[in-house]
């Protein structure tokens, strides 16, 4: 039988304690690196990452113009370190924007917005070489009307998927919806509205029924869903909106604790200016997420107090509210001592210590490029991955709409660029969502790249 | 065998001591199936377990060796299935999934009839060395009591691994850096609840494979199968009291102090309507509905129009409907946006009019470029930024693939198929028949009925012929008022907005009541460049003609905000003080728009008469429009990921 490393040891406790799912030995022990905001039911990759997949919108104009699934090769040993080594077309522009594995990491679920198509690539098979295995194309009349499947996040042997909008009026109103890791609706819940709360506690002044974005804490039975905007507005150019007061109504202001296990929402809470990311803390007494308003510019902590009640707080500002900073992306580090938050107009990342989550404080600030949205961290925090594109039409225009995927490494309290890829001058469109893959999750015997992570772990 | 029995016998033994307590040597956590499950399990019947899938058979061996199916073991129970190897030594992995289950054996011991609804199966995915006879000799400390445990193996690894395909149990052998077999098998836990119609109603991992959990789940089907699941929460009421309101009602959201009201859209339902009334007895206030000889109303048509109107696969990428910008329950408009929004988030440069009342204008679009609703319908379709179909055959030949619309035109056009001609006929129909009047205005001025509109709107009234002069555009005879002369117009509000520059800030509201000047720079740098809009100058190339556009309708104004042709007004208030103004001055500006001198109380009655102008039917037409299906792709529709091959 095999034993345990010291470092194996210490991953497994952080891991199970987080409410890791366990199985084999592999899967569970070895767990030692992978971007922290994914799913706690999900495999985790061991060591390096050997790609990053980057969820790509087709700009019209540019190579095909379609929407495709960028792979980029990532591991340093390997000779094509920081080179696009697969490009995968899936047909039109949907508005691609974000995507997630299913828990057994076989497959990558990636959500167009606009179409409501969802795009389900086989990385198992050859992760450098990604093949589309399934199309959904009728998410919107299988739901009932949801429109913009946004977070595909995995449960056990299932995704649930948050949309954005509706069918009847491309508005904010939406809901949550499952499906079978195979690709088959079981159920769609409706966000919590005025007129049917659906067994929540309206805590504040706002049911606005909206969605964005969801996350679990297993142990304590708790799942969290933000609001952001309808299909209008998140299609729309960014300019046109605004300077159209309606359109800037039409943003949510909620966030929803709900009860993971019946799937039924328990508190709606009032988190004016678009409360996007959640990203809920690893270690196992910590229990709360941060999440960050858009608009208003604020990080919330959504926290369960001493009386085990879930409560929500605005806990510090990002930038300058009246320059819009538009806070986006945010990851955090695995012992909950971090927190990195990109400001999409300036195209920086921010660094918070939130040490004490109550009181965050910026350490660190550096720009990226003329905008920036998403960051993916590696498990051990060293590795930072960043891209660009917001969404198509809010994207800035003109010579600073750059697009890339950049990695930097974080050493010594600094950014060190180490790659990038101009997904302009390669033809490729819009730099989105990023999910990192790796050989040693699928193999069944050690391929060259995975040696090298296998040896590196033992 | 001596020395497998008693390993057999410690791994067994491990979850069965462990369980409650916290073994002091083990530095990994245990799962919570082993002690405490850290919170309340859900009450049993209070939730629901939607079915996820089909729970596959294969072909087994049960611990005599014999061959025997899964589904032999389903179906007169229900079943508790666990993948499980007997060598697997992760505290959180196979043991747990077997303490778990030994857990649950003796609730189900002690309880008879839950032990008459419940069966555990532990299937090997270790065939090679978990034979039936080892399984059987790892299922021994678990034999005691009067439920059911069965131990199940395979006969080889090939005649496992569809079962694993089918119960997507990936499974991965562990090799070591020299490529050979570890012992270890990489799986994901998972535990499967399945009923007794052989469905997977849930599936259970460490973090929540818990007996509390487990057996409310297992409670929560009983009560199901017997009837005694109580209903879900109370259904909304079928269709709010007033439909006609946006759902997402965004009243006083200027303030801090806004409150949702917020409707859900599951109880978005409706009732139809006979929608050929109006044809044969119009509203009072409004002339007989005008039906071109070539195309006349009936029946099918409209049931057909109606039904194109709300299908989003009339657009290239099947996410467009006509009425996702003339939204029912929004006036047949948006009251979302001030320009419309289209296919992609292409830019529209102008408000979705109002489609009320869109029989009797002679002119169509906000610059009148078109005079007729059955050729007006395929502009928004073949616009690159609207619909963005590229061709009349994209359109033609998708209707004519679609199921659902088979033999409707058909029948609704004398054997005429889908077409140019017929599809504008169909969707001009459903139009011509939503007409709305009967207003408290039509009611007071046609119907002489002095109660019908307050004493405010009836000053308003008096200005809006007089003093306003507002019927110079928004005609009102003794007989009936269409409440627009079907002409085109500069008010000034083209010019501007062309003209003028952009102000170095731009106050944006973030959040209910909060507010920020923000420069213009920020906005310019995420802003595409403005499209123009010059009005009917684009139709004529009459340099007169720029920014003129047609008099909008005011029937049902009170609920198709924002206004003016770019939706720049969000209030029926700053439409009256704009006018006040004399619209803007400009080298074109329509002469009959001059300072009209309107004290406040003059230009609150002026909205008080505005606001009595919504239809006595606007419920009915928007309930009707509520129980119209909403066309979206489906699997049977024409579309390259359903077959890969092209469809056009």
């Amino acid at each position: 039988m095999k034993s345990k490393t010291f470092k194996q040891r210490i991953m497994a406790v952080a891991m199970v304690a987080a409410g890791v799912f366990a199985g084999g030995a592999l899967l569970n022990t070895q767990a030692v690196a992978d971007e922290t905001c994914q799913s706690p039911y999900m495999a985790k990759i061991i060591g390096q990452e050997d790609y990053v997949y980057v969820w790509t919108l087709g700009i019209e104009g540019l190579g095909d113009g379609q929407d495709k699934l960028v792979t980029v090769s990532t591991n340093p040993k390997s000779e094509h370190y920081g080179k696009v080594v697969a490009s995968l077309s899936v047909g039109g522009r949907n508005e691609a924007h974000h995507s997630g594995f299913t828990d057994d990491r076989r497959y990558l679920w990636a959500g167009g917005l606009d179409t409501n198509k969802i795009f389900i690539f086989d990385v198992h098979s050859k992760p450098g070489k990604p093949t589309l295995h399934k199309v959904i194309t009728d998410f919107t009349a299988k739901s009932g009307g949801v429109v913009g499947p946004h977070t595909t996040y995995a449960l056990p042997g299932r995704m649930i998927i948050t949309g954005l909008s509706n069918n009847k009026d491309h508005g904010g109103r939406t809901a949550m919806v499952e499906y079978t890791n195979e690709g088959e609706f079981i159920s769609t819940y409706w966000m919590p509205t005025d007129d049917n709360l659906r067994g929540a506690v309206k805590t504040g002044k706002y049911a606005d029924g909206y969605g964005y974005d969801v996350r679990v804490l297993p142990r304590l039975n708790a799942m969290f869903t933000s609001s952001f905007t309808g299909w209008s507005n998140y299609m729309m150019d960014f300019g046109k909106m605004l300077g159209d007061p309606e359109a800037m109504k039409r943003f949510g202001n909620t966030a929803t604790v709900w009860d993971l296990h019946t799937r039924k929402p328990k508190k709606v809470f009032d988190v004016p200016g678009a409360p996007l990311e959640i990203r809920c803390a690893w270690q196992p007494t910590n229990n709360y997420c941060f999440t960050t308003t858009a608009l208003t510019s604020k990080i919330w902590l959504i926290y369960e107090d001493k009386d085990g009640e879930w409560q929500v707080s605005d806990v510090a500002d990002i930038g300058d509210a009246s320059k819009v900073p538009l806070p986006v992306d945010i990851s955090i580090s695995n012992d909950d001592s971090r927190l990195w938050v990109n400001t999409f107009m300036d195209g920086k990342t921010r660094l918070f210590d939130i040490t004490d989550p109550h009181k965050p404080v910026q350490v660190f600030e550096e720009q990226i490029g003329t905008q920036v949205n998403m960051v993916s961290s590696s498990w051990d925090s060293t590795r930072l991955y960043y891209t660009t594109s917001l969404l198509g039409n809010w994207d800035k225009k003109g010579e600073e709409n750059e697009q890339f995927l950049k990695l930097y490494h974080y050493e010594g309290g600094k950014l060190v660029k180490k790659f990038e890829v101009d997904f302009i001058e390669e033809k490729l469109g819009r730099a989105h969502q990023m999910r990192f893959g790796a050989y040693s999750l699928y193999a069944s015997k050690p391929a060259k790249d995975a040696d090298i992570q296998l040896s590196e772990l033992r | 065998m001596r020395i497998l029995r008693l390993l057999f016998f410690c791994i067994a033994a491990i979850p069965i001591s462990a369980y409650g307590e916290t073994p002091a040597a083990n530095t990994v956590p245990l799962a919570p199936g082993y002690g405490d499950l850290g919170y309340t399990a859900p009450a049993a019947g209070s939730y629901n377990l939607p079915p996820l899938r089909n729970a596959a058979d294969g072909a087994v061996l049960d611990e005599d060796g014999n061959s025997v199916r899964l589904h032999q073991f389903y179906g007169d129970k229900m079943v508790l299935l666990s993948f499980i190897y007997s060598s697997c030594n992760d505290i959180n992995g196979c043991p747990l999934a077997t303490a778990v289950l030994s857990r649950i054996k003796k609730h189900l011991d002690s309880d008879p009839q839950l032990a008459d609804n419940l069966r555990l199966l532990s299937l090997s995915f270790d065939p090679a060395h978990d034979t039936p006879e080892v399984m059987k000799l790892y299922g021994r400390s678990f034999a005691s009591g009067k439920s059911e445990w069965q131990f199940l193996t395979t006969e080889s690894e090939q005649a496992l691994a569809p079962i694993l395909d089918d119960y997507s149990q990936s499974v991965i052998t562990e090799y070591n850096e020299k490529g050979e077999v570890t012992g270890t098998i990489s799986h994901i836990l998972r535990v499967y609840l399945i009923d007794r119609e052989r469905r997977v109603r849930n599936i259970y991992s460490v973090s929540f494979l818990h007996p509390d959990l487990l057996m409310n789940d297992v409670r929560t089907l009983l009560m199901e199968s017997q009837g005694t699941l109580p209903a879900a929460e109370a259904a909304v009421a079928a269709t709010s009291s007033a439909p006609a309101l946006p759902g997402d009602y965004k009243k006083g959201y200027e303030s801090g102090e806004y409150q949702t009201q917020s409707v859900s859209l599951d109880s978005r339902n409706g009732t139809q309507a006979d929608l050929m009334q109006v044809l044969s007895t119009p509203p009072l206030g409004l002339p007989p509905v005008p039906v071109p000889a070539n195309n006349p109303v009936t029946k099918e048509k409209v049931a057909l129009g109606r039904k194109l109107f709300y299908d989003r696969r009339l657009s290239l990428n099947n996410t467009f409907s006509c009425a996702m910008c003339h939204i029912p329950e929004q006036g047949f408009t948006s009251n979302e946006l001030a320009r419309a929004v289209g296919i992609e988030g292409r830019t529209v440069r102008r408000n979705a009019p109002t489609v009320y009342n869109s029989a009797y204008l002679t002119r169509l679009f906000h610059d009148g470029r078109e005079h007729n609703l059955e050729q007006q319908v395929w502009g928004p379709l073949l616009a690159k930024n609207e619909m963005g179909n590229p061709s009349f055959a994209l359109v033609i030949d998708r209707i004519r693939n679609i199921a659902d619309y088979q033999g409707l035109f058909e029948a609704a056009f004398d054997g005429k198929g889908p077409g140019m001609e017929t599809i504008g006929q169909a969707l001009a129909s459903y139009e011509r028949t939503l007409v709305s009047a009967n207003s408290p205005f039509d009611r007071w001025y046609y119907g002489k009925d002095n109660e019908a509109m307050d004493r405010s709107a009836q000053r308003g009234f008096g200005l809006f012929q007089g003093k306003a002069k507002c019927t110079s555009c928004h005609t009102v005879t003794d007989k009936h008022a269409l409440f627009t002369d079907n002409a085109m117009h500069n008010t000034g509000i083209g010019w501007h907005s062309a003209m003028q520059a952009t102000p170095a800030k731009r106050r944006v509201q973030v959040a209910p009541g909060v507010y920020h000047d923000v420069d213009a720079k920020i906005i310019s740098a995420v802003s595409e460049r403005p499209p123009g809009d010059v009005g009917l100058y684009e139709v004529t190339q009459n340099p007169a003609d720029r920014w003129k556009y047609r008099t909008s309708t005011l029937r049902n104004v009170a609920l198709t905000a924002p206004y003016m042709h770019d939706g720049s007004m969000e209030t029926l208030k700053d439409v009256v003080e704009f006018y006040n103004q004399g619209g803007l001055a400009n080298e074109n500006l329509d002469p009959l728009l001059v300072p009209l001198h309107l004290s406040p109380q003059e230009i609150d009655d002026l909205v008080a008469f505005m606001n009595a102008l919504t239809g006595d039917n606007v419920d009915i037409l928007v309930s009707d429009a509520f129980a119209a299906p909403v066309g979206d792709l489906r699997k049977q529709d024409p579309d390259w990921t359903h077959d890969n091959k092209g469809n056009f």
